[in-house]
Protein backbone atom coordinates (compact mmCIF):
# COMPACT_ATOMS: atom_id res chain seq x y z
CA UNK A 1 0.00 0.00 0.00
CA UNK A 2 3.14 2.09 -0.37
CA UNK A 3 1.50 3.87 -2.83
CA UNK A 4 -0.83 5.91 -1.09
CA UNK A 5 1.72 7.80 0.93
CA UNK A 6 4.89 7.53 -0.52
CA UNK A 7 6.07 10.59 -2.56
CA UNK A 8 6.16 8.17 -5.63
CA UNK A 9 8.73 6.42 -7.49
CA UNK A 10 10.57 8.13 -9.90
CA UNK A 11 12.70 6.19 -12.75
CA UNK A 12 16.23 7.19 -14.06
CA UNK A 13 14.63 6.84 -17.69
CA UNK A 14 11.30 7.97 -18.65
CA UNK A 15 10.02 4.77 -20.64
CA UNK A 16 7.15 5.16 -22.12
CA UNK A 17 5.47 1.29 -21.87
CA UNK A 18 2.92 3.14 -24.38
CA UNK A 19 5.46 3.71 -27.61
CA UNK A 20 6.65 0.22 -26.83
CA UNK A 21 2.93 -1.21 -26.49
CA UNK A 22 2.19 0.66 -30.37
CA UNK A 23 4.76 -0.72 -31.82
CA UNK A 24 3.63 -4.27 -31.02
CA UNK A 25 5.80 -5.42 -28.48
CA UNK A 26 3.61 -7.48 -26.12
CA UNK A 27 4.64 -7.09 -22.16
CA UNK A 28 6.51 -10.43 -21.98
CA UNK A 29 8.68 -9.54 -24.82
CA UNK A 30 10.52 -7.13 -22.44
CA UNK A 31 9.44 -8.50 -18.87
CA UNK A 32 10.03 -12.56 -20.03
CA UNK A 33 11.02 -13.65 -16.50
CA UNK A 34 7.02 -13.38 -16.12
CA UNK A 35 6.29 -16.36 -18.11
CA UNK A 36 9.41 -18.41 -16.48
CA UNK A 37 9.22 -17.65 -12.91
CA UNK A 38 7.72 -16.49 -9.65
CA UNK A 39 9.09 -12.63 -9.99
CA UNK A 40 8.64 -11.27 -13.49
CA UNK A 41 11.95 -9.09 -13.20
CA UNK A 42 12.82 -6.23 -15.07
CA UNK A 43 14.72 -6.68 -18.45
CA UNK A 44 18.11 -6.56 -18.70
CA UNK A 45 19.71 -3.61 -20.15
CA UNK A 46 21.00 -5.74 -22.87
CA UNK A 47 17.37 -6.41 -24.10
CA UNK A 48 17.18 -2.90 -24.54
CA UNK A 49 20.20 -2.21 -26.18
CA UNK A 50 19.53 -5.18 -28.50
CA UNK A 51 16.60 -3.35 -29.83
CA UNK A 52 17.79 0.32 -29.55
CA UNK A 53 20.98 -0.34 -31.36
CA UNK A 54 19.88 1.64 -34.51
CA UNK A 55 18.28 4.14 -32.93
CA UNK A 56 18.22 7.98 -32.72
CA UNK A 57 20.50 9.13 -29.90
CA UNK A 58 19.16 12.76 -29.59
CA UNK A 59 16.05 11.48 -27.41
CA UNK A 60 17.53 12.47 -24.28
CA UNK A 61 15.87 9.35 -22.29
CA UNK A 62 17.05 6.67 -25.41
CA UNK A 63 20.69 8.15 -24.83
CA UNK A 64 20.54 7.40 -21.15
CA UNK A 65 20.00 4.12 -21.79
CA UNK A 66 22.54 3.52 -24.61
CA UNK A 67 24.98 5.42 -21.82
CA UNK A 68 24.30 2.34 -19.27
CA UNK A 69 24.73 -0.22 -22.40
CA UNK A 70 27.75 1.16 -22.79
CA UNK A 71 29.06 1.17 -19.63
CA UNK A 72 27.83 -2.33 -19.42
CA UNK A 73 25.71 -1.62 -16.33
CA UNK A 74 22.03 -2.41 -15.67
CA UNK A 75 19.90 -0.04 -15.59
CA UNK A 76 18.92 1.06 -11.73
CA UNK A 77 14.93 0.76 -12.22
CA UNK A 78 13.03 1.23 -9.04
CA UNK A 79 10.31 -0.94 -8.05
CA UNK A 80 6.67 0.13 -8.01
CA UNK A 81 4.77 -2.96 -7.24
CA UNK A 82 6.02 -5.00 -4.25
CA UNK A 83 3.54 -7.40 -2.35
CA UNK A 84 3.70 -7.93 1.44
CA UNK A 85 6.51 -10.55 2.07
CA UNK A 86 4.03 -13.02 3.52
CA UNK A 87 1.78 -13.14 0.50
CA UNK A 88 3.68 -15.82 -2.70
CA UNK A 89 2.42 -14.80 -5.92
CA UNK A 90 3.65 -16.62 -8.60
CA UNK A 91 4.04 -15.19 -12.17
CA UNK A 92 4.72 -18.05 -14.11
CA UNK A 93 1.05 -19.85 -13.03
CA UNK A 94 -0.77 -16.56 -13.99
CA UNK A 95 0.54 -15.46 -16.98
CA UNK A 96 1.80 -18.96 -19.03
CA UNK A 97 -0.59 -21.21 -17.39
CA UNK A 98 -4.18 -19.55 -16.78
CA UNK A 99 -3.42 -16.57 -19.42
CA UNK A 100 -4.67 -13.55 -17.19
CA UNK A 101 -3.73 -10.27 -19.10
CA UNK A 102 -1.43 -8.06 -17.51
CA UNK A 103 -3.71 -5.54 -16.62
CA UNK A 104 -5.76 -7.56 -14.68
CA UNK A 105 -3.63 -6.68 -11.96
CA UNK A 106 -1.49 -3.93 -12.68
CA UNK A 107 -4.23 -1.79 -14.50
CA UNK A 108 -3.59 -0.18 -17.90
CA UNK A 109 -0.12 0.37 -18.38
CA UNK A 110 -0.43 0.56 -22.34
CA UNK A 111 -1.35 3.80 -21.63
CA UNK A 112 1.26 5.05 -19.81
CA UNK A 113 3.81 7.50 -21.64
CA UNK A 114 6.28 7.61 -18.77
CA UNK A 115 7.03 5.23 -16.04
CA UNK A 116 4.03 5.64 -12.95
CA UNK A 117 5.16 6.84 -10.05
CA UNK A 118 2.46 4.66 -7.74
CA UNK A 119 0.53 1.05 -9.14
CA UNK A 120 -1.64 2.01 -11.24
CA UNK A 121 -3.89 -0.33 -9.31
CA UNK A 122 -3.68 -1.34 -5.84
CA UNK A 123 -5.06 -5.08 -4.82
CA UNK A 124 -6.33 -6.44 -1.47
CA UNK A 125 -7.11 -9.99 -0.87
CA UNK A 126 -10.47 -9.40 -1.84
CA UNK A 127 -9.27 -9.55 -5.46
CA UNK A 128 -7.13 -12.61 -5.39
CA UNK A 129 -10.33 -14.20 -3.86
CA UNK A 130 -12.47 -12.92 -6.24
CA UNK A 131 -10.72 -13.83 -9.07
CA UNK A 132 -9.97 -17.57 -7.82
CA UNK A 133 -13.54 -18.31 -6.74
CA UNK A 134 -14.93 -16.41 -10.02
CA UNK A 135 -12.64 -18.44 -12.31
CA UNK A 136 -12.90 -21.94 -10.46
CA UNK A 137 -16.79 -21.41 -10.92
CA UNK A 138 -16.02 -21.20 -15.08
CA UNK A 139 -13.57 -24.07 -15.19
CA UNK A 140 -15.88 -26.31 -12.95
CA UNK A 141 -18.79 -25.50 -15.86
CA UNK A 142 -16.74 -26.16 -18.71
CA UNK A 143 -14.66 -29.47 -17.65
CA UNK A 144 -17.98 -30.89 -15.71
CA UNK A 145 -17.14 -33.75 -13.57
CA UNK A 146 -13.53 -34.31 -16.08
CA UNK A 147 -11.86 -30.74 -14.16
CA UNK A 148 -8.34 -32.22 -13.02
CA UNK A 149 -7.27 -32.93 -9.78
CA UNK A 150 -4.31 -30.04 -10.49
CA UNK A 151 -6.58 -27.58 -12.15
CA UNK A 152 -9.31 -27.72 -9.17
CA UNK A 153 -6.15 -26.96 -6.43
CA UNK A 154 -4.84 -24.69 -8.89
CA UNK A 155 -7.90 -22.67 -8.29
CA UNK A 156 -8.46 -23.40 -4.70
CA UNK A 157 -8.54 -20.35 -2.05
CA UNK A 158 -7.05 -22.59 0.08
CA UNK A 159 -4.36 -20.11 2.65
CA UNK A 160 -1.62 -22.34 2.41
CA UNK A 161 -1.15 -21.94 -1.21
CA UNK A 162 -0.68 -18.08 -1.39
CA UNK A 163 0.91 -17.59 2.77
CA UNK A 164 3.14 -20.23 3.43
CA UNK B 1 -8.62 -35.74 -3.16
CA UNK B 2 -5.20 -36.90 -2.36
CA UNK B 3 -4.23 -37.44 1.78
CA UNK B 4 -0.45 -36.78 2.36
CA UNK B 5 0.78 -38.98 4.85
CA UNK B 6 4.09 -40.40 6.00
CA UNK B 7 5.67 -43.63 7.35
CA UNK B 8 8.78 -44.17 9.40
CA UNK B 9 10.69 -47.45 10.13
CA UNK B 10 11.82 -47.03 12.78
CA UNK B 11 14.14 -50.32 12.21
CA UNK B 12 15.94 -48.31 9.32
CA UNK B 13 16.22 -45.14 11.39
CA UNK B 14 19.83 -44.54 12.32
CA UNK B 15 19.34 -41.32 14.34
CA UNK B 16 21.64 -39.21 12.00
CA UNK B 17 19.72 -36.08 11.96
CA UNK B 18 19.89 -35.74 8.23
CA UNK B 19 16.32 -35.03 8.20
CA UNK B 20 16.39 -32.44 11.03
CA UNK B 21 19.00 -30.57 9.19
CA UNK B 22 17.60 -30.60 5.73
CA UNK B 23 13.90 -29.45 7.10
CA UNK B 24 15.82 -26.84 8.61
CA UNK B 25 17.41 -25.68 5.31
CA UNK B 26 14.63 -26.35 3.47
CA UNK B 27 12.06 -24.05 5.77
CA UNK B 28 14.23 -21.25 6.51
CA UNK B 29 14.64 -22.77 10.37
CA UNK B 30 16.48 -20.16 12.73
CA UNK B 31 18.83 -21.00 14.71
CA UNK B 32 18.25 -19.49 18.16
CA UNK B 33 21.58 -19.10 19.90
CA UNK B 34 22.68 -20.29 23.23
CA UNK B 35 20.42 -18.10 25.27
CA UNK B 36 17.58 -18.90 23.91
CA UNK B 37 18.45 -22.78 23.89
CA UNK B 38 18.93 -22.60 27.57
CA UNK B 39 15.27 -20.97 28.13
CA UNK B 40 14.28 -24.59 25.64
CA UNK B 41 12.95 -22.03 22.85
CA UNK B 42 14.51 -24.41 19.87
CA UNK B 43 12.85 -24.35 16.66
CA UNK B 44 12.94 -27.77 14.84
CA UNK B 45 10.13 -28.66 12.93
CA UNK B 46 11.69 -32.41 12.81
CA UNK B 47 13.03 -33.57 15.94
CA UNK B 48 14.74 -37.05 16.83
CA UNK B 49 13.55 -38.01 19.76
CA UNK B 50 15.25 -40.40 21.77
CA UNK B 51 14.21 -43.39 24.41
CA UNK B 52 16.72 -45.61 26.04
CA UNK B 53 15.54 -49.19 26.19
CA UNK B 54 15.68 -49.85 29.98
CA UNK B 55 15.47 -53.49 29.76
CA UNK B 56 19.02 -53.45 27.96
CA UNK B 57 20.49 -51.22 31.18
CA UNK B 58 20.55 -47.68 28.24
CA UNK B 59 22.21 -49.98 25.99
CA UNK B 60 20.05 -49.56 22.99
CA UNK B 61 18.60 -46.14 21.99
CA UNK B 62 15.47 -45.80 20.64
CA UNK B 63 15.23 -43.07 17.93
CA UNK B 64 11.89 -41.00 16.93
CA UNK B 65 11.49 -38.58 14.09
CA UNK B 66 9.13 -36.54 14.87
CA UNK B 67 7.73 -34.19 12.41
CA UNK B 68 4.05 -32.38 12.70
CA UNK B 69 2.18 -35.53 13.02
CA UNK B 70 -0.24 -33.95 10.67
CA UNK B 71 -3.28 -35.19 12.52
CA UNK B 72 -6.45 -35.98 10.54
CA UNK B 73 -8.73 -35.02 13.71
CA UNK B 74 -6.17 -31.81 14.88
CA UNK B 75 -6.63 -30.91 18.39
CA UNK B 76 -4.46 -27.80 17.49
CA UNK B 77 -6.71 -25.99 15.04
CA UNK B 78 -9.76 -26.54 17.28
CA UNK B 79 -8.69 -24.14 19.90
CA UNK B 80 -7.58 -21.56 17.62
CA UNK B 81 -9.45 -18.36 17.83
CA UNK B 82 -8.65 -16.69 14.45
CA UNK B 83 -8.36 -19.76 12.11
CA UNK B 84 -4.82 -19.12 11.40
CA UNK B 85 -4.07 -22.88 11.43
CA UNK B 86 -6.43 -25.62 10.02
CA UNK B 87 -6.58 -28.61 8.08
CA UNK B 88 -6.21 -28.09 4.23
CA UNK B 89 -8.66 -29.99 1.80
CA UNK B 90 -5.52 -32.52 1.57
CA UNK B 91 -5.40 -33.19 4.95
CA UNK B 92 -1.94 -31.00 5.71
CA UNK B 93 -2.59 -29.01 8.84
CA UNK B 94 -1.55 -25.44 7.86
CA UNK B 95 -0.54 -22.63 9.44
CA UNK B 96 -0.75 -18.78 8.56
CA UNK B 97 2.10 -16.86 9.72
CA UNK B 98 0.01 -13.55 8.40
CA UNK B 99 -2.92 -14.47 10.65
CA UNK B 100 -1.47 -15.78 13.98
CA UNK B 101 -1.88 -13.58 16.64
CA UNK B 102 0.96 -15.85 18.72
CA UNK B 103 -1.61 -16.32 21.65
CA UNK B 104 -0.09 -20.30 21.55
CA UNK B 105 -3.02 -22.11 22.69
CA UNK B 106 -2.66 -24.62 19.80
CA UNK B 107 0.74 -25.25 21.08
CA UNK B 108 -1.17 -25.92 24.63
CA UNK B 109 -3.28 -28.42 22.58
CA UNK B 110 -1.12 -29.99 20.55
CA UNK B 111 0.14 -33.16 22.43
CA UNK B 112 2.70 -33.61 20.71
CA UNK B 113 4.71 -30.87 21.14
CA UNK B 114 5.56 -30.12 17.57
CA UNK B 115 4.95 -26.59 17.27
CA UNK B 116 7.39 -23.62 17.90
CA UNK B 117 6.97 -19.67 19.36
CA UNK B 118 8.93 -17.16 17.96
CA UNK B 119 9.98 -14.93 21.01
CA UNK B 120 12.13 -12.98 18.59
CA UNK B 121 12.78 -12.16 15.38
CA UNK B 122 15.14 -14.80 14.24
CA UNK B 123 16.00 -13.94 11.49
CA UNK B 124 16.68 -11.10 8.53
CA UNK B 125 16.26 -11.85 4.54
CA UNK B 126 19.76 -13.23 3.51
CA UNK B 127 21.23 -15.03 0.82
CA UNK B 128 20.80 -19.04 0.68
CA UNK B 129 17.24 -18.65 2.51
CA UNK B 130 14.44 -20.77 0.32
CA UNK B 131 12.51 -17.87 -1.68
CA UNK B 132 9.75 -20.37 -1.58
CA UNK B 133 9.13 -20.13 2.51
CA UNK B 134 8.53 -17.01 4.62
CA UNK B 135 10.33 -16.02 7.25
CA UNK B 136 8.77 -15.73 10.39
CA UNK B 137 8.65 -12.87 12.75
CA UNK B 138 8.49 -12.21 16.22
CA UNK B 139 5.17 -13.67 17.97
CA UNK B 140 3.88 -16.38 15.59
CA UNK B 141 3.70 -19.78 15.72
CA UNK B 142 5.29 -22.30 13.67
CA UNK B 143 5.34 -25.57 12.44
CA UNK B 144 6.08 -28.59 10.04
CA UNK B 145 3.95 -27.97 7.02
CA UNK B 146 4.91 -31.62 4.94
CA UNK B 147 6.97 -29.11 2.89
CA UNK B 148 3.86 -27.60 1.33
CA UNK B 149 5.47 -25.60 -1.22
CA UNK B 150 7.04 -28.63 -3.25
CA UNK B 151 3.40 -29.31 -3.46
CA UNK B 152 2.94 -26.40 -5.03
CA UNK B 153 5.60 -26.53 -7.53
CA UNK B 154 5.54 -29.83 -8.54
CA UNK B 155 2.13 -28.90 -9.27
CA UNK B 156 2.68 -25.94 -10.90
CA UNK B 157 5.73 -27.94 -13.43
CA UNK B 158 3.43 -30.22 -14.24
CA UNK B 159 1.05 -27.58 -15.67
CA UNK B 160 3.37 -26.27 -17.46
CA UNK B 161 4.36 -29.07 -18.82
CA UNK B 162 0.73 -29.49 -19.40
CA UNK B 163 0.38 -32.92 -17.74
CA UNK B 164 -1.44 -34.39 -14.90
CA UNK B 165 1.25 -34.42 -11.68
CA UNK B 166 2.05 -37.59 -10.24
CA UNK B 167 2.57 -37.61 -6.53
CA UNK B 168 5.63 -39.24 -6.54
CA UNK B 169 7.15 -35.60 -7.65
CA UNK B 170 5.99 -34.61 -3.87
CA UNK B 171 8.87 -35.58 -1.77
CA UNK B 172 9.50 -33.80 1.41
CA UNK B 173 12.92 -32.18 2.67
CA UNK B 174 13.21 -35.60 4.97
CA UNK B 175 12.30 -37.70 3.55
CA UNK B 176 14.64 -36.75 0.92
CA UNK B 177 17.41 -36.22 2.75
CA UNK B 178 17.38 -39.58 4.76
CA UNK B 179 20.44 -41.80 4.01
CA UNK B 180 18.71 -44.87 5.67
CA UNK B 181 15.60 -43.97 3.62
CA UNK B 182 13.43 -44.60 6.33
CA UNK B 183 10.90 -41.82 5.64
CA UNK B 184 8.37 -43.00 3.26
CA UNK B 185 5.98 -39.98 1.78
CA UNK B 186 3.21 -40.37 -0.25
CA UNK B 187 -0.75 -40.43 -0.68
CA UNK B 188 -2.93 -42.67 2.17
CA UNK B 189 -6.03 -42.41 -0.25
CA UNK B 190 -3.99 -44.43 -3.10
CA UNK B 191 -4.43 -48.01 -1.87
CA UNK B 192 -1.62 -49.28 -4.13
CA UNK B 193 0.63 -46.27 -2.92
CA UNK B 194 3.76 -47.84 -0.91
CA UNK B 195 2.57 -44.91 1.72
CA UNK B 196 -0.79 -46.67 2.36
CA UNK B 197 0.35 -50.26 1.92
CA UNK B 198 2.87 -49.78 4.72
CA UNK B 199 0.58 -47.75 6.96
CA UNK B 200 -1.21 -50.91 6.57
CA UNK B 201 1.32 -53.36 7.87
CA UNK B 202 1.07 -54.81 11.05
CA UNK B 203 4.14 -53.40 12.32
CA UNK B 204 2.51 -50.15 12.01
CA UNK B 205 1.32 -47.57 14.85
CA UNK B 206 0.95 -44.37 15.85
CA UNK B 207 1.76 -41.84 18.56
CA UNK B 208 -0.62 -41.17 21.43
CA UNK B 209 -3.49 -43.39 19.12
CA UNK B 210 -5.44 -43.81 22.30
CA UNK B 211 -6.33 -39.63 22.25
CA UNK B 212 -8.21 -40.25 18.55
CA UNK B 213 -5.77 -37.28 16.67
CA UNK B 214 -5.23 -39.74 13.85
CA UNK B 215 -2.07 -38.73 12.85
CA UNK B 216 -0.85 -39.30 9.41
CA UNK B 217 2.48 -40.11 10.38
CA UNK B 218 2.75 -44.02 10.60
CA UNK B 219 5.80 -45.26 12.47
CA UNK B 220 7.33 -49.25 11.63
CA UNK B 221 8.19 -50.74 15.04
CA UNK B 222 11.69 -52.35 15.20
CA UNK B 223 11.27 -55.99 14.43
CA UNK B 224 12.69 -58.95 17.09
CA UNK B 225 16.18 -59.02 15.85
CA UNK B 226 15.73 -55.57 18.05
CA UNK B 227 14.19 -57.13 20.80
S1 LIG C 1 -0.86 -19.18 18.43
FE1 LIG C 1 -1.59 -18.51 16.40
S2 LIG C 1 -2.17 -20.43 15.33
FE2 LIG C 1 -1.96 -20.92 17.52
S3 LIG C 1 -4.03 -20.76 18.34
FE3 LIG C 1 -3.05 -18.74 18.67
S4 LIG C 1 -3.54 -17.54 16.83
FE4 LIG C 1 -4.03 -19.68 16.34
S1 LIG D 1 0.94 -33.01 15.64
FE1 LIG D 1 0.35 -31.22 16.85
S2 LIG D 1 0.65 -29.51 15.47
FE2 LIG D 1 0.61 -31.32 14.19
S3 LIG D 1 -1.56 -31.52 13.57
FE3 LIG D 1 -1.28 -32.77 15.40
S4 LIG D 1 -1.90 -31.43 17.08
FE4 LIG D 1 -1.51 -30.10 15.31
Amino acid sequence: MAGWVSPGVEQPIAFPHKTHIALKVPCTGCHQQAEKGSAAGRPPTALCAACHAASDTKDPEIAKLKAYAEKGEEIPWRRVWRLPSHVFFPHRIHVAIAKISCQTCHGPMENLDRPPPRPLKILTMSDCIACHTERKLATDRAAGAKLSKVRAQQLSSDCIVCHR
Amino acid sequence: MALWGMVIDLDRCTGCQACVMACKAENNIPAVGMKEAHKERVISWMQVLTETGEDQHGAKMRFIPRPCLQCDDPPCTKVCPVYATYRNPEGIVAQIYARCIGCRFCMAACPYNAKYFNWHTYQKEAPGQNPDVSLREKGVVEKCTFCHHRLQRARERASAEKREFDPAEYVPACAEACPAQAIVFGDLSDPASEVAKLAHSPRAFRLLEELGTKPKVFYLTEGEAGG
